[in-house]
């Protein structure tokens, strides 16, 4: 700490200016915290229902298997299951409203799997499973 | 007039604004615990994306060699629906229990927590009595690619609701004994975290392996 170095706005005085914190408030720091309230009750069940909704939604489109493109199916499945994953995430795990370091922990796990199995899925599909 | 100055040492020092009301003196300012099971969550995501993808990679390529049943002929899609809504339902109870705690009110805190560990138990009991249908009909851990890849897969998924019951069942044993107040409420937050990403995990498996024609 004693060797750290800040860009600080002073007054005549050298002192810290007025909002002299404020303006730094996002400069050196990689982790800003901004946490807000969570959501109430009522929120939560209506989320709820909503997932039950969608819950509801794909299980319905699983049944147009033969009667529609399984790519289509498929696209609309995989839309379902992201809404879905994206509200407990965000309302129920709180990651809208805490510290974006932990938003950014947790995509950051997602992101890197889709990249690793991406890639390996790619390399099995293309050689290992043709053998 | 004010100026930009650049100072060095301790005596020049302004706090860092990003710990300013953040409530935890840490070097993040957020808290450990919660980083800590955010952490392993990220991790968890990479290790259950290794199971899903290998049941991607294998879904449908073992025709040559397939015995035993196939998943279209023994996956019950209307029992698997019902115990998904059961465990959507908990991940409601389990962020009741903690907006309970949050506003003081332990009673509600336990119900919602018993609540949950119902529904979790259901689910695993369903899931239990699907992996004795699907044996009684011949599918068998080593009967075909199927078999391996769905049984290490919800059985992997089902360890972790297990486990999260248990958790819950801890925390609410604390409650019970009056060592839980308010101002530890980040004791059930991180429980509600791991228990929500086990819910998480299980709506990409039941639309991967339940939901996605096989053909």
């Amino acid at each position: 700490m004693t060797d750290s170095t800040e860009l600080v706005t002073r007054d005549d005085a050298g002192l810290p200016a007025a909002g002299a914190i404020d303006e730094l408030a996002h400069v050196g720091d990689p982790y800003p915290v901004e946490e807000h309230a969570h959501p109430g009750p009522r929120q939560y069940v209506l989320i709820a229902v909503v997932l039950v909704i969608l819950t509801g939604i794909e299980v319905a489109a699983s049944y147009l298997d033969g009667h529609i493109n399984s790519n289509v199916l498929i696209l609309i499945l995989a839309s379902m299951a992201s809404i879905k994953f994206v509200l407990v995430a965000a309302w129920y795990m709180h990651m809208k409203m805490d510290a974006p370091l932990f938003r950014r922990l947790f995509t950051g796990g997602i992101l890197l799997a889709c990249f690793v199995y991406g890639i390996l899925m790619l390399f099995f599909a293309s050689t290992v499973l043709q053998s | 007039m004010t100026q930009a100055v650049v100072t060095s040492g301790s005596s020049e020092l302004v706090p860092s604004p990003g710990h300013l009301g953040s409530g935890h003196d840490t070097n993040t300012g957020v808290s450990n615990a919660k980083l800590g099971i955010w952490l392993f969550i990220s991790s968890e995501a990479l290790f259950f994306g290794a199971f899903i993808s290998t049941y991607f990679l294998y879904r449908g390529r073992d025709t040559q060699f397939l015995k035993g049943p196939t998943p279209d002929k023994l996956l019950n899609i209307p029992f698997t629906s019902v115990t998904s809504f059961i465990l959507l339902m908990s991940s409601l109870t389990m962020v009741l229990a903690l907006a309970a705690i949050q506003r003081g009110d332990h009673r509600r805190l336990r119900i919602w927590l018993l609540a949950t560990c119902i529904f979790g138990a259901t689910f695993v009991g369903g899931q239990v009595y699907e992996f004795t249908e699907f044996y009684r009909h011949g599918l068998h851990l080593g009967t075909n690619m199927f078999g391996t890849t769905f049984f290490v897969l919800t059985g992997l998924h089902g360890a972790h609701v297990t486990m999260g019951i248990i958790w819950l069942l801890l925390v609410w044993g604390r409650s019970m004994q009056g060592r839980l107040p308010s101002e530890k409420s980040e004791a059930v937050e991180i429980a509600g975290l791991y228990w929500h990403f086990v819910d998480i995990v299980w709506i990409f498996i039941f639309t991967a392996i339940y939901l996605i024609p096989t053909h």
